[in-house]
């Protein structure tokens, strides 16, 4: 039955999330953004919570609590410091593209220890986008090439969240040229093999507080067992992985979109201008409640697409249902955040006030996760019942490269 | 639990009505709406099947009065997100067909509001015999040609002489309003007045004074009836004054009957949400059975996103036409949300039938046999003007986010 009801668990979780993001990340989110990181005790605090740990299955040490609580809790993160959700630790993009293409052991082996002790200090990375596309043929330019032992990966990724602060990647390389996007594989590296060398961090135009940079693979060599072939079809392993992150961007969109919303309603509620509240104008009045039926219709398609999920539902429903939350919940929180700097008149624009580091978060969060032009072509791909072209379903550098 | 699955109760409305939809009520939408009717026998038939498909918590509007039909208490009602589903299956097949269903119609809830127990029994009683007898309709009679959001506009006069009420003036754009065997009017006292001012009256067909004018000549829904209403010193009886005097000793009494939208405007946004999907899904069709997808041509991708940014805004309405009817099931007042999810569902359902004919091309404007694209565009653009207009909504909402806000 349709419901807007979370059960108790979920209350009990999100409300103890929504007290730790008002009393621990709010109050210090300019520090983070100066700073460039979420300070330490807010990590282990985080940790102590097992707020990264929460979709974590519970054979890998976790809580193995469903997306419906994940997007929960993200919407309360994002409404708070959206930056800092990124610097939290705990397996995060890299956990979930572990569980969707390895197989149970590999997942053990490489998540385990993000539940153990020590686990505040820990972050994985994906290592998916490169800078440039691939001139001479389709695919990435970098490689896995079959060795005696296994693979060698060459060449340099960018755009990856964590890059400094993890401690292992998963690096998507091409491992048969002929095949375009059909020839990519998936490989675990420590940050400790030979050959990995961390380059230099992005400046980025929001989500200051999270770490975005390159990695590059020089001769790195990595064995049979730490190649993730990702089930029966990789490219529809992949775009679940895909799918199933960008609800979690897109839940702290939403709740990107709501504290833009909130703070803009009350400045217009507060603000004077000809006498009254700038708020009782209609062509003000009127865009808080187009911002409103944004922040909330955004919540719902993210909540729908997540319990979609959850309870098992044909894949591709959930994935028509995520592709069509997301695309809606990052557009929603860029009207959202570009309307409260706008509503706030020249005072937006002032880093005295959050607004405008809310418009900057909401376009760099945009570009975290496949962008809404590329999950447009997934729901319709999906709808139009024709052959998914991982080229255009996945978030390749071909067109629009993303953060990972 | 957050859960978007429908019942099993409501999956079988679903399907019922999408099976009629497809394979009766579409193959005769079009010559409906040349006719400018819907049969009489199809109705009848409708109507039948109708009873099989309410919920157990609705009380059959000719049974007014008469106890609910038994459910269990401890589980939640879903009637309105029921009827919400049926709504949006039901103006996908055909809406002025949905609009044309014998009944109180609009003119139920202000009755069932702010009606005295006799004129409940009086005026849901005369849809009992319709099975046997002639079918019947209300009527909802507010806008003017004055006034249509201003509703404290209104100048349809009444005054009391002796044990009758005296109306004078007109009543434009009636839904069924000609065929009614009775409108619920609402005129003023004293203009001046305003709002406290204004009554209420069934006012039923025949009565001296009371004349229809124009029937209007629509861009869409044209096989549903809209009536231009004329008073001339029309004599009502006092009887008929919705609610007794009683009722407007305050100005609540009116407030009551304005109140209906809450539970009506989710339905008519799930309607516009219907026809949306309609023509979200004709393009999509046709774009499936007409362009060789097999040929990399690249525009493709420009017409794949158009189409799925259209399914992601239908999508976003049906969230908030969902969210607004579990507030009304659970008893949670849910004006601001009723509005909100008209407000949404207008502008998305008439975006996706403007996007739908563009994607087609020459062949989505074509008024051939079965091409219903031409038809759905000019049904749907009304659904972002009645049970008040995309601003009107606005302004509901507003009054709901701003602190101190009476009025702009």
């Amino acid at each position: 039955m349709i419901s807007f009801e979370a059960n108790e668990e979920q209350t009990l979780i999100q409300q103890s999330v929504a007290d730790f993001a008002k009393s621990t990340l709010a109050p210090r989110v300019r520090q983070f953004e100066a700073d460039r990181v979420v300070a330490a005790d807010v990590k282990a605090g985080a940790h102590e919570m097992g707020i990264g740990l929460m979709g974590l299955p519970e054979a890998c040490g976790g809580q193995g609590l469903g997306l419906v609580t994940s997007v929960l809790v993200e919407e309360e993160l994002g409404a708070a410091d959206a930056a800092a959700s990124f610097g939290l630790p705990g397996p995060g993009a890299f956990g979930r593209a572990v569980l969707e293409l390895g197989t149970e052991e590999q997942a053990r082996d490489w998540l385990a220890d993000f539940a153990a002790e020590g686990g505040e200090t820990r972050f994985g990375a994906v290592a998916w986008s490169e800078s440039s596309p691939c001139r001479d043929r389709a695919g990435f330019v970098t490689t896995a090439l079959r060795s005696d032992a296994g693979y060698v990966i060459n060449g340099k990724k960018s755009f990856v969240t964590n890059a400094h602060s993890a401690d292992r990647f998963l690096v998507f390389a091409q491992v048969e040229a002929e095949k375009g996007w059909g020839g990519i594989g998936a490989f675990l590296v420590k940050k400790s093999a030979p050959g990995v060398v961390v380059g230099a961090r992005h400046d980025t135009l929001g989500l200051d507080a999270a770490d975005f940079g390159e990695v590059s693979f020089d001769n790195v060599a990595v064995t049979e067992a730490d190649r993730l072939l990702g089930g029966a079809d990789f490219t529809k392993a992949t775009l679940r992985f895909f799918a199933k992150q960008s609800l979690v961007v897109a839940a702290r969109a939403v709740g990107v979109a709501r504290f833009a919303f909130e703070i803009a309603r009350e400045h217009c509620d507060t603000r004077k201008a000809f006498g009254k509240p700038i708020g009782h104008f209609q062509a003000v009045a009127f865009a808080l409640a187009d911002r409103h039926m944004d922040v909330e219709s955004a919540r719902w398609l993210v909540w729908k697409a997540a319990h979609a999920w959850d309870a098992k539902l044909p894949e591709k429903e959930a994935l028509i249902a995520t592709a069509q939350a997301t695309a809606h919940a990052l557009e929603a929180s860029m009207r959202c955040a570009d309307e409260c700097v706008g509503l706030h008149g020249g005072s937006g624009f002032i880093r005295d006030l959050i607004a405008e580091k809310l418009m900057r978060d909401a376009k760099q969060l945009a570009l975290c996760t496949p962008t809404a032009e590329q999950l447009d072509q997934v729901s319709a791909a999906l709808d139009l019942g024709i052959a998914l072209d991982p080229a255009l379903v996945l978030p390749t550098p071909d067109v629009q490269a993303i953060f990972t | 639990m957050i859960d978007f699955t429908l019942s099993k109760k409501q999956k079988d409305v679903q399907d019922g009505i999408r099976s009629l939809g497809k394979y009766v009520i579409r193959p005769m939408s079009l010559s409906m709406d040349r006719n400018k009717e819907v049969p009489e026998q199809f109705l009848r038939n409708f109507m039948r099947l109708a009873k099989g498909f309410r919920s157990d918590d609705v009380v059959d509007p000719s049974e007014e009065g008469a106890a609910p039909r038994e459910r269990d208490p401890n589980k939640p009602s879903e009637t309105n997100r029921t009827s919400a589903i049926a709504a949006e299956e039901l103006a996908w097949a055909d809406a002025a067909m949905l609009l044309s269903v014998p009944g109180p119609g609009l003119g139920g809830p202000p009755i069932r509001a702010t009606g005295t127990p006799e004129q409940k029994a009086r005026f849901f009683g005369v849809f009992k015999d319709m099975d046997k007898g002639p079918l019947k309709w209300g009527a909802y009679a507010l806008t003017e040609p004055g006034a249509g959001s201003d509703v404290a506009g209104i100048r349809t006069s009444c005054r009391k002489e002796g044990n009758e009420w005296v109306l004078n003036g007109r009543k434009c754009y009636i839904t069924n309003g000609a065929r009614a065997s009775w409108n619920v009017v609402f005129a003023t006292v004293d203009p001046s007045l305003g709002r406290a001012g204004h009554r209420a009256f069934v006012v039923e067909k025949g009565t001296p004074g009371f004349e229809i004018g124009k029937i209007e000549d629509k861009m869409g829904l044209r096989a549903n009836e809209t009536a231009e209403l004329v008073f001339e010193d029309c004599r009502v009886p006092e009887e008929n004054l919705l609610g007794g005097e009683a009722a407007y000793v305050s100005k609540e009494g009116f407030m009551t009957a304005m109140k209906t939208f809450d539970n009506t405007r989710p339905l008519v946004a799930a309607m516009a949400v219907g026809i949306g999907r309609a023509a979200y899904e004709y393009a999509r069709d046709f774009v499936k059975d007409n362009y060789v997808l097999s040929r990399p041509v690249p525009r493709y991708a420009a017409i794949a996103e158009r189409l799925a940014r259209v399914g992601r805004r239908l999508e976003a309405a049906r969230s908030l036409v969902y969210r607004a009817t579990y507030m009304a099931d659970a008893g949670i007042p849910n004006a601001k949300e009723a509005s909100m999810s008209k407000a949404a569902a207008g502008q998305a359902a008439t975006f996706a039938c403007i996007e739908a004919i563009e994607i087609c091309g020459a062949h989505g404007s074509l008024a051939t046999e079965h091409a219903l694209l031409e038809k759905w565009f000019r049904d749907i653009k009304v659904y972002d003007i009645f049970e008040g207009t995309g601003n009107i909504q606005r302004v509901v909402i507003s009054k709901r986010l701003m602190t101190g806000l009476k009025a702009f």
